[in-house]
């Protein structure tokens, strides 16, 4: 494999390999954080944060880890990295660390923080696996934050707290969507999201798992 | 019948000619109020048939209109025309046409588009079905049974579960609740492509929709009757395929025991 620049290695996960859509990676806090705008920009800057981190640490001991406990060490990176970031949170951002509950800690089991160290982290330097951490990172974040935003503005009517549509009740005229704050909406923008990257980057559709039928078909 | 004449086409006809019955009572009803309502749901309904069509190649159906007509009749009076608009694309793009079309679809995007309806304005009244619906819907179910596009098993056992709960003492038969029973069964239920297949799972389907009607008759106080039988008939709907995989391994063992 050719070597990849830098460059390349941040922005491919961005949309192209998108963890999140095309490997469908860390969707259970994808769904959970994302009926406000805040709580998903907060899980967004925690998984990074926790993300690039890691990366940096599991790089810079790659060549010390055996590999027979290297999940153990890593898990072990990643849980002190997450204990750190749920205090600063509990620390500073009490409120929406209370709305999170136990979403800041699950990333000690996000399949995308353990995934990132597993196959990538743990073959290259420093400097590559915390751009390819923070290119994964942000490729979350930006999911998170579509989905986290649309849920917000059909279902309450406001972004951040502050309302942008006017409902009924405040003399407005948006009635707001209930359903997108209930957990299936999340199911759906995302696979409406999974569904229009891949009718544009058509090489990530899946081979198809049954193959048709050789007849016509039957309404011609 | 000659082979090659039952197309998708055909059946979506017949089924509609079986429906027109119920349509009729329920216009005759409702008035000009309906028809418009069922206008307005039939431009939604073939625009984003019109746009699949262009966009993917897949041949629009005649189905659409029998998907205009459940979600006109039983869809919740949603809070204005874009939370209208939004509920029926929904049904019909993510209920039918993503999977391919009619034909393909595994719930009934007219399940679908009201189910959203009602859980995304929970405020937002339920339609009260004329009475005459009611005999309007057998008319209906009788010639679909006679065309072969309902199955009477599917009938039967809704009918029997039905029964027993008329004689547990549940308003079943009540002329207030009866109309949203049979019409939602007739037009969300009993729809040829998305009810189970295979004949155990009809009959299993048929009594789990009456079963669920009388669940929800006996312990959800406060529901619409058109509510509770949405419910019935969407729940009926997703369990479908696996009625009729529970019935497909009832079969092979069965004949893994006889023929060893």
């Amino acid at each position: 494999m050719a070597r990849r620049t830098l460059r390349h290695i941040f922005f491919t996960p961005l949309i192209r390999e998108n963890p999140v859509t095309l490997q469908i990676l860390g969707i259970c806090s994808a769904l959970a954080v994302t009926t406000s705008l805040d709580t998903a920009l907060t899980m967004s800057v925690a998984l990074t944060t926790v993300l690039v981190l890691s990366a940096a640490i599991i790089s810079l001991i790659r060549r010390h880890i055996p590999v027979s406990i290297r999940l153990i060490v890593q898990i072990l990176i990643v849980a002190s990295l997450v204990i750190v970031i749920d205090q600063v949170l509990q620390a500073y951002f009490f409120d929406i660390s209370q709305r999170l509950s136990v979403f800041v800690s699950l990333i000690t089991t996000n399949c995308l923080v353990l995934g990132r160290a597993e196959s990538f982290a743990r073959h290259n330097p420093v400097l590559p696996s915390v751009v390819d951490a923070a290119g994964n990172g942000l490729g979350y974040s930006l999911i998170l934050v579509v989905i986290g935003t649309l849920r917000e503005l059909f279902g309450k009517g406001t972004l951040m707290g502050v309302p942008v549509l006017r409902t009924v009740e405040d003399g407005g005229w948006f009635t707001p969507l209930s359903l997108m704050l209930l957990a299936p909406s999340a199911f759906f923008l995302l696979g409406l999201l999974v569904w229009a990257i891949r009718a544009t980057l058509s090489e990530q559709a899946e081979p198809l798992a049954h193959t048709p039928p050789d007849r016509r078909e039957a309404a011609e | 019948m000659i082979k090659g004449l039952w197309t998708r086409e055909t059946v979506a006809l017949f089924l509609l000619l079986a429906l027109l019955p119920l349509a009729v009572t329920w216009i005759t009803a409702e008035r000009w109020d309906g028809i418009v309502r069922l206008l307005v749901t039939l431009v939604i309904v073939y625009a984003w048939q019109l746009a699949f069509m262009l966009l993917r190649a897949q041949p629009p159906s005649l189905a659409g209109v029998i998907t205009a007509l459940a979600i006109a009749m039983l869809a919740p009076a949603a809070p204005g025309p874009f939370a209208y608009v939004l509920g029926v694309s929904f049904g019909v793009v993510i209920g039918e046409l993503v999977f391919g079309g009619w034909g393909r679809n595994i719930l009934h995007p007219a399940t679908v588009a009201i189910a959203f309806l009602g859980f995304g304005y929970p405020a937002a009244p339920w339609p009260e079905l004329p009475i005459t619906a009611t005999w309007g819907a057998l008319a209906a179910l009788g010639i679909g049974v006679a065309f072969g596009l309902v199955s009477i098993r599917l009938m039967a056992g809704a009918a029997i579960a039905l029964g027993l709960a008329a004689l547990a003492g549940l308003p079943v038969a009540d002329p207030f609740i009866a109309p949203a029973i049979l019409v939602t069964f007739t037009l969300l239920t009993c729809d040829p492509v998305t009810s189970a297949a295979t004949q155990l799972g009809r009959w299993a389907q048929g009594l789990l929709y009456g079963g669920l009607i009388a669940l929800f008759l006996s312990l959800w106080t406060g529901a619409a009757t058109v509510q509770l039988a949405l419910s019935a008939a969407l729940i009926a709907n997703l369990t479908a395929p696996l009625l009729d995989e529970l019935a497909l391994l009832a079969w092979h063992a069965r004949r893994r025991r006889r023929l060893g």
